[in-house]
């Protein structure tokens, strides 16, 4: 009885895996067969690690042959943002920069997941240092989407998403500084997490902007995406990282409860904003609908401040990022430029010719921002707007348990469709306010849109710290969506890829 | 006040990316789209508004126990492999004083 590996969850492969249905090693080699043939196609990848996959695969079959018990994860196959450290593999960022950095210790986030059992499959495309919206800013090739392998996957965390969406992995790692996973979750119709800002260490991801980096998980089902939170913080505050709080909970504990008696925020002028599309317009209303047959109540709510939210990120964002970015000079590692006559040449050359176009806009972005009588007009105004927006957050959840919005105003484009950086920029619209206050957010899909017949989903957002009750929202989302009578998930693997090898 | 290619060298120079001709006018023509687009902000800078530099606001310093730990040294093997340039146990640089390109 032969069937892809694509077709199981990752909760289906961890309980195949304990039963003795088939050995880690066997899905390992799965995941292999289905990268092999369908990467191709999508090219999700810029590492694929066999090695290292099938060693820890080795290692699930031999506690189980000695009759240990397994952690929950083991034998799920697992991509890695390339902005995140794994020993063994180079971490890139997708850039010239760190084309041949090899990494020096893992991440924690990777550590958890490798700890519950997952398989290091790889590392994945993404924008260079995540800095867009599309993945196309990779310095070394683009990701497709694998439902219309013309367009774009959306970004930064493109290649995490449509590994998962192609069927090469059942779960995958992405980082969201403005919504690098919201947004490509939506474009490639699957589950895309952001947690609360300090729920998963940062330790060891390449820092972007620092006070809105997050890491979280992608999966095609909201439960394999509540497991994965569950590795992720149930170590507890990780010491190398100071802004990493102790949030563990069991994530699937709530995830099938009723919302009966909830409350639903709805946001009129983000229903009207321009530039969303009518398709992604109907199928957030039909979600809305969807909650309230279950049972929850609709609210209006307003956020007066959020206008202000795409100007802050883009005062906060180039900041922190030129911050960071500073450390790239040519020296201890990255690009090196030959033959140069002094360290300050050294270094304005290196960063030049190591950095994309888009790195460099965002650092001289934030040079600007900071220099000497910059700062005080702008970065200041930004975090008074981000005081203001948290407020008005905080304010909607005195009177709603969680507010439901598009992700995405519009689903996956094509490739060099939006060529000016500032509009590319206004594809944030809807996720940007979360990483400035420092919410939970998720993207849920909702099947394909009635124009363009591409994913689209909504996303909900919640409190901070209150992750868990989210992804019961996003549970009973996915339920409602759901196929009548196999109960499956409004979207599976695109049907382009599916099926297409790695048979178990 | 629009920011002049005079002024966008001036920042390239603080930010160490040695920019062509050509990039100096793309980015001096970005640079000004960017700030325009960022001028709504501007509005919210009000004198009773704290500002927020951080999502978890309770944070402060952090201080580590002043001791070694050696599990988590790199080793001198490692810890240079990185660099593009290495001699015995150092990272290698170019003169700081050297004469360069630039003036």
């Amino acid at each position: 009885m032969a069937q892809s590996f694509d077709s199981l969850t990752a909760a289906q492969i961890a309980a195949g895996v304990a039963a003795g249905d088939f050995t880690a090693t066997e899905v390992a080699q799965a995941s292999l067969a289905v990268i092999e043939a369908r990467e191709d196609g999508v090219q999700a990848f810029l590492q694929v690690a066999p090695e290292l996959a099938l060693e820890a695969a080795a290692r699930v079959d031999a506690d189980r042959a000695a009759g240990k018990p397994l952690p929950p994860l083991a034998g799920v196959p697992l991509a890695i943002k390339d902005n995140m450290n794994l020993v063994g593999t180079r971490t890139t960022c997708a850039s010239r920069m760190l084309e041949n950095y090899q990494s020096v210790y893992t991440a924690t986030c990777v550590q958890r997941m490798l700890d519950a059992g997952c398989l290091p499959m790889g590392k994945a495309n993404m924008d260079e240092f995540a800095f867009g919206s599309s993945t196309e800013s990779s310095a070394f090739h683009r990701t497709n989407n694998p439902w219309d392998t013309e367009r774009v996957p959306g970004g930064s965390s493109g290649g995490s998403a449509a590994a998962v969406a192609a069927g090469e992995v059942a779960l995958s790692l992405g980082s969201d500084t403005g919504g690098s996973i919201r947004q490509p979750a939506s474009l490639c119709g699957v589950v895309g997490f952001k947690p609360t800002y300090g729920a998963v260490s940062r330790y060891g991801v390449v820092a972007f902007g620092s006070s809105l980096d997050q890491v979280g998980p992608f999966g095609r089902t909201v439960e394999d995406v509540a497991l994965a939170m569950n590795a992720l913080t149930g170590a507890g505050h990780d010491p190398y990282d100071c802004t990493s709080q102790d949030c563990a909970v069991d994530f699937t504990e709530h995830l099938n409860d009723s919302i009966e008696g909830k409350r639903v925020g709805i946001i009129p002028a983000f229903m009207e904003a321009e530039g969303l599309t009518p398709e992604v317009r109907s199928a957030v209303e039909r979600a809305a609908q969807e909650l309230q047959n279950q049972g929850a109540e609709l609210v209006e709510v307003d956020l007066p401040h959020l206008d202000a939210a795409i100007a802050a990120y883009y005062v906060i964002g180039p900041a922190e990022a030129f911050s960071n970015l500073a450390r790239f000079d040519g020296i201890r590692y990255g690009y090196q430029e030959e033959g140069c006559a002094n360290l300050s040449d050294q270094s304005s050359l290196s960063r030049a010719h190591g950095f994309g176009a888009e790195a460099k806009r965002r650092q001289m972005l934030g040079a600007y921002l900071l220099s000497s009588g910059v700062y005080d007009k702008y970065y200041y105004a930004a975090q008074k707007a981000r005081t203001l927006i948290t407020q008005d957050y905080d304010a909607a959840y005195a009177k709603v348990d969680t507010i439901l919005m598009p992700a995405s105003p519009r689903t996956a484009f094509k490739f060099g469709e939006i060529s000016d950086p500032t509009q590319m920029y206004l594809s944030d619209l809807y996720t940007i306010s979360l990483n400035i206050c420092g919410n939970g957010g998720i993207s849920v899909p909702l099947g394909l849109g009635e124009d363009t017949q591409l994913p689209v989903s909504a996303q909900l957002v919640g409190p901070a710290f209150k992750d868990r009750q989210l992804l019961t929202f996003a549970r009973a989302l996915e339920r409602g969506f759901a196929d009548a009578a196999t109960g499956a998930p409004a979207l599976s693997v695109a049907p382009d890829f599916a099926g297409k090898g790695g048979e178990l | 006040m629009a920011l002049s290619e005079k002024d966008v060298r001036g920042i390239a120079e603080y930010a160490k990316i040695a920019l062509t001709d050509d990039e100096l006018t793309q980015m001096t023509s970005y640079m000004n789209d960017a700030v325009q687009m960022l001028e709504p902000v501007l509005q919210y800078d009000l004198p009773d508004v704290e500002p927020t530099f951080h999502p978890i606001g309770s944070l402060s310093n952090v201080m580590g126990d002043d001791l070694r730990e050696p599990e988590r040294d790199l080793p001198l093997g490692v810890a240079l492999e990185n660099a593009g340039s290495a001699r015995d146990r150092y990272f290698r640089v170019p003169s700081i004083l050297g004469e360069g390109e630039s003036e």
